[in-house]
């Protein structure tokens, strides 16, 4: 069950260029996350007044990991905070991963920068089962990779300029190995609009099964705003929107539409 | 103990004056597992037309400073759906329940009314004749004296329960719409509706809002509203209740003061859920160190 807290910062570090991990003590919460899930961290005193989501990246002992980007002032002053420091959440927000239904498919996680948040988190489940997922994380350049090896999975990276791995984006990187990986597979995406859209059509192309973690600007993250749309097909009407922050932030891949304006 | 007991008009009396904002609360149920949905006097409801809405296309908000934009074009289910869902919980609910009310003409306005104003559970309407998001009806039912007061005078002959109009500040003077509501017959004003508002994405050069301009909310418009509970206390007797970038209990002081008998908390439920519990504690030592023994003694005492 949800809950808002007053926590403190366990650890804020930085893991690649403007990319940070940071843990947050939340022990009554820890037990019941689920990995897709989000959290609000609201700000104080700022006139920004939005709470930011970001994506649970995984749970240790009594705390709960989130990565983040700095791409604005909030999560740049989210950059300089120390352990001890007092922050309010709200956790967990939205609904999670489904694992497949059948037993013997091949877990493929597909992530672009810090999309990889939940599916480290994912990752993490599927090792405890003992599957070993194979993880494709893309980045633009070897510095902005939030992650370079990886015991717990098969790991592909790739980078847009070359400087590691494949050349090229994560999309391009998994259709050139959609071939060697054993049919049938099971695939969990998530990144930025362009990364997500390139997977939507590839799933609906390739007829794979597909979940999308989405990200959309969010007042409130609990459904209240209406403001975090995402378009769904629909059989009974032309247009129908669901909210990300409550019917998602997962969802499947057949199922949403998303068009190149969206934020 | 401070009597927080606020009394508006003849037809509704509240255990405390703290409202919620149509929009920013759901219809009551969907945040009340992390807000106490009790502490408040009543519960405003999320707008409600004759049919279900799917709302505007994305994007529908965007963050300014010390507030947002929104245009979430009235999605809501439905007055049908919401009596099969939603009635279970507002029935048990102890505070107030008070329907917003959106129509795009007369019709549909009277018509929602007719269906809820039976429903013994339901202690009064808001009604939302100042959405700036909505092509038809919306705005214009609250900015053109003429219609408003044909609505009013409607909406008044087919209800004995308390019945709000939700003022627009996109006027000239609000003292006019202000003045027309109450000649017609309205319990009480709330006042002020989202003030219109845009953003421009200066890369793309495209607008931050789907439909250009929206309306605007939160602590940036906290002036604004304050300005017009001024004007349109000294023109009207019945009760103001203020709107407007509320986040602290020194802000619905502030608002009292103006002249507003009660308060509604909104945009706050986004970044603070919790506002109402701190609200109430700090008017509780508020009025314990003013010697204020009912928090309705500040009402209009500003020396404007």
């Amino acid at each position: 069950m949800r809950k808002f807290k007053e926590t403190g910062v366990v650890e804020n570090v930085k893991i690649a260029r403007d990319i940070y991990r940071l843990k947050i003590k939340i022990p009554d919460i820890v037990n019941s996350v689920e990995p897709g899930q989000f959290l609000n961290i609201y700000f104080q005193d700022s006139p920004k007044i939005f709470p930011r989501p970001f994506s649970i990246a995984g749970v240790d002992d009594n705390n709960i990991l989130i990565i983040y980007k700095v791409v604005g002032s909030q999560t740049e002053k989210m950059s300089y905070w120390q352990k001890g420091f007092k922050i309010k959440v709200l956790a967990p927000l939205g609904n999670s991963f489904e694992l497949d239904s059948e037993n013997n498919v091949s877990y493929v996680l597909i992530a672009g920068g810090v999309g990889v948040a939940p599916l480290m988190f994912f990752r993490d489940r599927l090792f405890l089962m003992g599957i070993t997922p194979y993880f494709f994380i893309g980045a633009k350049n070897r510095n902005e990779l939030p992650i370079a090896e990886d015991t717990k999975s098969k790991l592909y990276l790739s980078t847009d300029d070359r400087s590691l791995g494949f050349a090229g984006n994560v999309v391009e990187h998994f259709k050139s190995m959609l071939g060697s990986i054993p049919k049938p597979v099971s695939v969990y995406a998530c990144g930025p609009n362009q990364m997500n859209k390139a997977m939507a059509k590839l799933g609906i192309e390739q007829e794979m099964k597909l979940q999308v973690s989405l990200e959309r600007v969010m007042a409130c993250g609990l459904g209240i705003c209406q403001g975090c749309t995402v378009k769904i097909k629909s059989a009974t009407s032309d247009c129908h929107y669901s909210l990300v922050c409550k019917d998602g932030p997962v969802f499947k891949g057949e199922e949403i539409i998303l068009t190149a304006d969206e934020r | 103990m401070i009597d927080l007991n606020t009394k508006l008009g003849n037809r509704l009396s509240l255990s405390n004056p703290i409202l919620t904002a149509s929009g920013t609360f759901g219809y009551g149920d969907e945040i009340s597992d992390i807000v106490d949905v009790e502490l408040y006097g009543g519960i405003v409801t999320k707008s409600l037309t004759l049919k279900p809405r799917e709302g505007n296309p994305p994007p529908r908000i965007v963050e300014t400073p010390s507030g947002m934009i929104n245009s979430i074009g009235l999605a809501n289910i439905g007055v049908d759906l919401f009596l099969e869902e939603k009635a279970d919980f507002l029935k048990i609910y102890r505070g107030k329940v008070i329907i917003n009310i959106a129509g795009r003409t007369d019709f549909e306005y009277c018509e929602i009314l007719k269906l809820l104003t039976e429903e013994n559970w339901i202690d009064g309407f808001e009604i939302n004749v100042s959405c700036p998001n909505v092509s038809e009806g919306g705005i214009e039912f609250g900015t053109d004296p003429k219609i408003l007061s044909n609505l009013t005078r409607k909406l008044r002959d087919l209800t004995d329960k308390f019945l709000m109009i939700k003022l627009s500040p996109n006027v000239t003077d609000i003292r006019i719409p202000a003045e027309t509501t109450q000649k017609c017959g309205a319990d009480a004003v709330s006042m002020i509706n989202t003030v219109y508002g845009s953003a421009i994405d200066i890369n793309t050069k495209k607008p931050l809002i789907n439909s250009v301009i929206g309306g605007l909310s939160g602590p940036a418009i906290k002036p604004i509203a304050i300005a017009n509970i001024i004007k349109a206390y000294q023109v009207i007797d019945i009760p103001i209740i203020g709107i407007g970038g509320i986040s602290r209990g020194e802000d619905v002081i502030e608002f009292m003061l103006a002249g507003a008998s009660a308060v509604q908390l909104g945009t706050v439920h986004f970044y603070n859920p919790l506002a109402i519990n701190e609200i109430l504690q700090f008017l509780e030592e508020y009025c314990s160190q003013n010697n204020i023994l009912s928090i309705g003694d500040i009402i209009g005492k500003a020396e404007v």
